[in-house]
């Protein structure tokens, strides 16, 4: 393998991202990053190879290194880390090495970034299974706003697919204004610019937002008050869409 | 009285019971609304940094009982308040759509008789779980003392049942709760261990004990845990630490041993997956578990002839006596261990919190420290690190 200086661009999509490095192992290439934003850079090359997306590629993966290493790969995907497509390169080649071993491979710094990213955005989507919190709106239509740190709607809509599957719901990233949506049937991703949603509210949902305010302030015990346990289950950051602390937290 | 005051009247009594776990359940293929999570699930928060996963409500807390230490007493003058069951639904249906919670935790007061109650949570669940098709998580309380086909209806229609056994021994129990014993309770549990099925209470049971109370030991306490665990198959017993609701002589009138509480999960969490035994922690001459230092230190600091253990040569169970190592970088090591042996570095990578675990191992013989191993010195040593831990994350007692 060869280190080079060299920018590779991929166009915003896993698979577009699989296929690229798949094809720089076969070149034996260690770009110097790997990204999706085609501004030119002026110390280094920036490279882009027109490759043709085949979606078997991630089949051949998944017969190859299991279920599980294909699926850390896409979590770390969704990360936020900055070098998060080093990180795929880095964890395939190793993985493509040492198949599941690589989960033993922590000494190495990149495996070790690799797996903290992963399991970043599998805790960061286990919260947000209970945290997430929908209105009712005219038509009993259920729409629930949050912004997580990672990306992980695409993923998270998977949980709440066999939640309410006899529900029609949407849930808005507001910090990548993206929309998913889901008909009883499938779940569809779309820019939220393309979606134009009526918010307005159903009749009973002030009614179930204060009993549900009620509760909330009353299930706390005075006697153990501990505000610090409180936010550190709880970041402040998820609070502006988790009504019961957010309006909780102007009472001070 | 409006569904409000309602609402905050019987959540307010429900609120001293410590679980609210919604964990172990099974989703069921059926058509209706909801699923169940296997690891569980927390909603939200509350202001005493509890996590909010069931609407904890009581059905009524009307009660004949007498118990001394619970709010809902007969003799206490307090509002009383009694739900119907469309109203539990009702409530219970719109917080799930809304994504508040993960399901119901229904207990409740004993009006008439147990037979009585328990027809009345019967017709509750029956009513969720046919008319609205609900299969989201719901943990109720058994009555002891109701007729064994009525455990049997109700825990056909929930995920997990529970029987507070609220006191460790016998006497305390006789003495502070006259109309309770634990033969019933145990009869309950022992009608549940031997029904579990994917239609019975499939997440099993759990239980809570009071903590503060004057006469029980943590050596009591941990013994009933065992017992539990051991003779019951329980899935959890819960501690509460007690809070003075109530005034009399038998009762303390300090704040609630918060510390001792938490102590009591570390003991308990030791003895269900790190392999300690009752007595390796506490014995009837040093009956109370150290609040200075945290179970797993204390047993280290008292064994100090079987440490420091080599992190590349000694066993899993060995593994797990070490203060600092959890039981994911446990296994980490183990898997690791076998590619290359371990160095100070690679621990740190692999989870082990080395500020602790630093006194107690050697990797491939090296110490960590330059001084060589001696006790007093880490005892001085292990000190300011927990003090400091605790304080953030309880208040001092008293």
């Amino acid at each position: 393998m060869k280190k080079t200086n060299e920018i590779y661009i991929y166009n915003d999509s896993f698979l577009s991202l699989l296929v690229l490095i798949k094809k720089l192992f076969l070149l034996n290439i260690i770009p110097f990053n790997i990204t999706n934003n085609c501004e030119l850079n002026l110390f280094n090359p920036v490279i882009s190879l027109n490759l043709e997306e085949d979606d078997l590629i991630i089949k051949r993966l998944i017969d190859n290194l299991g279920k599980r290493i294909v699926i850390d790969l896409y979590y770390i995907y969704l990360s936020n880390h900055l070098k998060k497509e080093m990180l795929i390169y880095y964890f395939l080649l190793y993985s493509t090495k040492y198949h599941e071993q690589v989960y033993n491979l922590r000494r190495i710094g990149v495996i070790n970034d690799a797996l903290k990213a992963s399991g970043y955005v599998r805790r960061e989507n286990h919260k947000f299974k209970g945290f997430l919190r929908f209105k009712k709106l005219k038509r009993e239509v259920w729409y629930a706003e949050f912004a997580p740190t990672n990306n992980i709607l695409p993923i998270l809509v998977n949980h709440f697919k066999k939640r309410f599957k006899n529900e029609y719901w949407l849930i808005k990233d507001v910090k990548r204004n993206i929309v998913a949506f889901y008909d009883k049937r499938e779940v569809y991703l779309r820019d939220a610019n393309m979606l134009n949603i009526n918010l307005e509210i159903a009749q009973d949902e002030q009614k179930f937002q204060e009993l549900w305010q009620t509760f909330f302030k009353t299930i706390g015990i005075k006697e153990r008050q501990n505000k610090n346990l409180q936010r550190q289950m709880m970041p402040k950051k998820y609070w502006q869409y988790i009504e019961e602390v957010n309006s909780e937290e102007s009472d001070y | 009285m409006d569904l409000q005051e309602k609402l905050q009247i019987l959540a307010d009594s429900a609120k001293y019971d410590a679980s609210c776990s919604s964990s172990g359940g099974k989703t069921q293929k059926m058509p209706g609304l909801g699923s169940i999570a296997t690891s569980g699930i927390c909603h939200s928060y509350s202001s005493d940094g509890r996590c909010i996963s069931l609407l904890k409500i009581l059905f009524t807390n009307c009660c004949i009982f007498n118990c001394l230490y619970c709010p809902n007493r007969r003799d206490n003058e307090i509002k009383r308040a009694c739900f119907t069951p469309e109203e539990v639904c009702e409530i219970t249906l719109n917080f799930y759509r809304r994504n508040y919670i993960e399901g119901l935790f229904l207990s409740s007061g004993i009006i008439k008789s147990p037979d009585y109650t328990v027809s009345l949570l019967i017709k509750t669940l029956e009513l969720l779980r046919h008319k609205y098709h609900f299969r989201g998580y719901i943990h109720v309380k058994a009555i002891p003392g109701a007729r064994e086909e009525l455990i049997k209806k109700l825990g056909l229609l929930a995920d997990r049942m529970s029987v507070n056994v609220e006191l460790a021994t016998d006497p305390a129990l006789k003495l502070l709760a006259p109309n309770k014993t634990h033969e019933n309770a145990y009869k309950v549990m022992k009608y549940i261990r031997d029904n579990k099925s994917p239609q019975f209470v499939p997440a099993g049971q759990s239980t809570q004990m009071l903590v503060g109370l004057p006469e029980e030991s943590d050596w009591h306490i941990l013994n009933q845990s065992q017992n539990l665990y051991h003779n019951y198959h329980l899935k959890r017993v819960f501690y509460s630490a007690y809070i003075p609701v109530n005034q009399n002589k038998l009762l303390p009138v300090l704040n609630p041993p918060l510390k001792r509480e938490h102590r009591l999960y570390q003991a308990d969490w030791l003895m269900r997956f790190y392999h300690f035994k009752v007595s390796d922690l506490v014995s009837k001459e040093n009956p109370h578990l150290s609040l200075l230092y945290d179970p797993k230190e204390s047993y280290a600091l008292s064994h100090l002839d079987e440490y420091p253990k080599d992190i590349n040569k000694c066993s899993y169970e060995e593994l797990l006596k070490v203060p600092g190592i959890g039981l994911k970088s446990a296994k980490r090591i183990m898997s690791s261990r076998e590619l290359f042996p371990l160095d100070f570095r690679d621990l740190q990578k692999l989870g082990v919190v080395l500020k602790r675990a630093k006194y107690f191992i050697t990797c491939s013989g090296k110490y960590y420290l330059q001084q060589s191993f001696l006790a007093h010195d880490i005892k001085a040593k292990l000190i300011p690190e927990t003090k400091s831990r605790q304080l953030s994350l309880f208040d001092e007692e008293n």
